[in-house]
């Protein structure tokens, strides 16, 4: 009888206890974050949505917490963890330009924990320290209009193809896609992230040519603005096809660049573990398959099995160019300031 | 006797206390801001620095970009005026009905978010757009023209937005000022255009200092348009405080931007007003 009762209370304690430490493997069924309030950073538009879709109401769902995310573009939400240093409102932040980078530096992100398919992602793909992980990369390439260029481009040397001028439209260099052309458009014509001079010599052949901010431009440059071809994204591609765009994406040559699409938490984040809990949903080969299929963005999680007709059309994360993006970020500023100077005056 | 005093004193420090919610939001929401951006461009590790306004003023790139600032508000000013005082002067004088909802009608534009009208101008000013199909269809240009990502592009739009400030502006005024004293002026035999031009122009002179400041003001603050409308080509101070503040993290340079803006606004509006009351004045001692 006493040997009963023992067990009862041990019973009881291992209850207690995995009330007590709901990151327990096992636990999530328990709705481990009941009534807690997770707030991201999120790019805004149909990509928040789907995103939310895909893994906040999952999530949300699994664990009890309810998720909201705050649309504004990569740069804004970094200058917005830099001036929220310390007190951070927005607990996790999701990055498309290389900022978990710099956030890091600036100590504004925490080694981030409860992230258990973290082990699972390639050590190119994340912080050493665990400070931020990629969750889904997006190729870049060259996106162009069917109806006017039979024959699809092969690579970034065509942006100078006589033939295209007048129809030819770029990325201002603060859209990180922008740096991204010119750095390829210097590997195109001999250079690379250190010798960035033939990058600039081809650009300013096609100055003239239509340049844009913003991603939100595509489907009226492609309608209305006489565009024919530009270089941009898989998602993006197939965001302008769904609406009815005669549009389709070609890979350059020179290869694809990778956009690392990455995620991580805020230094001092009240809900630094729900945050955890989410980044490990976003890393799940569940939700990298509904990203995939709706937005055609490649999983970064090898697990991630993608149904064969998916496969084709999304390219595998290991087929894609990884740019140096430490040297692309030191320098970063620099080029802006020529950029301003050389191409857009 | 005790109530009686300090009667007298809640008198004589009325006029403090009225003021003293306002001066008090002024001071915590603007004055107190602008000090410390004032210290952000001016300090570095070291202490003092003027670096960040050397940087700025041996540069031509920034002066080439503090005259298109003010070009455009120079330009949007003089557009809002040139439409804006017809419109105001007739909706203010006259009698129909239909007034007051033309009035309200007017002012449409600024109930349109600045993103929305954006995308609007978007459809209009690319090379496919309705301004160059119909420009090419009335020959008055023999090839597309793209209006888009353009200055002209910029300034269009932000005299759209714009032209309701300086017409309600105007309007209040002109509505003020009796018609008697026109008619006054022309039976001591000015002809109206000349009673129209001596009289309610003059007298309105005061409204059309205060609608072009409005407008000066607000254009070459602009933010949202000049960057949606503009592109990259259309750099004005604004959109250069964006870009140093937010893509480039360098907020003491973005903080010196901003109070060299803020000190060429006051400067203009300053020399502007001066300007036409100092003109008002003479006239009016002659």
């Amino acid at each position: 009888m006493g040997i009963s009762h023992i067990n009862r209370r041990q019973a009881m304690a291992a209850l207690a206890a995995s009330a007590t430490f709901p990151l327990l493997p096992g636990a999530a069924q328990a709705q481990s974050f009941a009534g807690r309030k997770l707030v991201s950073s999120g790019f805004g538009g149909s990509t928040m949505d789907i995103i939310q879709a895909a893994v906040f109401t999952p999530f949300d769902k699994e664990s009890g917490a309810s998720t909201t995310q705050v649309p504004m573009q990569s740069a804004a939400a970094l200058a917005r963890m830099k001036a929220e240093a310390g007190n951070p409102q927005i607990d996790m932040f999701q990055f498309s330009g290389g900022q978990e980078a710099f956030a890091k530096s600036e100590g504004l992100s925490q080694p981030m924990a409860g992230v258990s398919r973290m082990a699972q992602i390639p050590a190119a793909l994340k912080d050493p320290d665990g400070h931020w992980v990629t969750w889904a990369v997006i190729a870049e390439g060259i996106v162009y209009n069917k109806d006017k260029i039979k024959t699809p481009p092969t690579s970034y040397k065509d942006f100078l193809k006589p033939e295209y001028k007048g129809h030819i439209a770029f990325p201002a260099i603060t859209n990180g896609y922008g740096v991204d052309f010119l750095v390829m458009l210097a590997k195109a014509f001999g250079g690379s992230e250190d010798n960035i001079e033939p990058g600039f010599e081809a650009m300013k052949k096609i100055k003239g040519e239509t340049i844009f901010k913003a991603a939100s431009d595509l489907p009226t440059l492609f309608g209305q603005g006489d565009i024919w071809i530009m270089p941009y994204d898989t998602g993006n591609t197939f965001k302008l096809q769904q609406a009815g765009l005669p549009v389709a994406f070609a890979t350059p040559q020179e290869g694809s660049p990778a956009v690392n699409i990455t995620a991580c938490v805020a230094k001092g984040a009240k809900n630094a573990d729900v945050a955890g809990a989410a980044i490990d949903m976003m890393l799940k080969p569940e939700a990298q398959i509904e990203i995939a299929r709706r937005m055609r963005w490649t999983a970064s999680n090898p697990e991630t099995k993608l149904p064969a007709d998916l496969a084709a059309e999304v390219p595998a994360v290991d087929k894609l160019a990884q740019l140096d993006r430490d040297k692309i970020n030191a320098k970063r500023a620099s080029w802006i300031e020529r950029w301003n100077r050389e191409i857009a005056r | 006797m005790t109530t009686a005093a300090s009667g007298s004193g809640v008198a004589r420090f009325a006029p403090v206390l009225l003021f003293a919610p306002c001066a008090f939001a002024y001071a915590v929401f603007f004055i107190w801001p602008q000090a410390s951006l004032l210290a952000m461009s001016a300090t570095e590790k070291a202490g003092f620095t003027l670096a960040q306004y050397e940087r700025f003023f041996v540069d031509s790139y920034y002066w080439e970009m503090l005259g298109r600032t003010l070009w455009l508000g120079f330009a949007v000013t003089a557009i809002t005026l040139l439409l804006g005082v017809p419109t105001a002067y007739l909706l203010a004088r006259s009698q129909s009905r239909w007034a007051s909802f033309l009035l309200l009608l007017t002012t449409f534009p600024l109930l349109v978010s600045a993103v929305v009208r954006s995308f609007g101008w978007m459809v209009l000013f690319f090379r496919d757009g309705l301004l160059s199909r119909t420009l090419l269809a009335l020959g008055i240009v023999n090839h597309p023209v793209q209006t888009m990502y353009t200055m002209t592009g910029v300034i269009i739009a932000l005299a759209q937005v714009l032209l309701p400030l300086m017409i309600l502006t105007l309007h209040g005024v002109f509505k003020s000022i009796d018609r008697d004293l026109e008619y006054a002026a022309m039976s001591l035999g000015a002809r109206p255009s000349v009673a129209l031009g001596l009289v309610t122009f003059r007298l309105a002179s005061g409204g059309i200092v205060a609608g072009s400041l409005l407008v000066f003001s607000l254009a070459i603050s602009a933010f949202a348009t000049p960057s949606l409308v503009g592109g990259a080509r259309a750099n004005v101070m604004a959109t250069a405080i964006y870009e140093q503040a937010v893509e480039l993290l360098d907020w003491p340079f973005a903080a010196a931007l901003a109070t060299i803006l803020l000190v060429v606004v006051l400067a203009v509006s300053l020399a502007y007003g001066a300007l036409l009351e100092g003109r008002a004045d003479k006239e009016a001692s002659r």
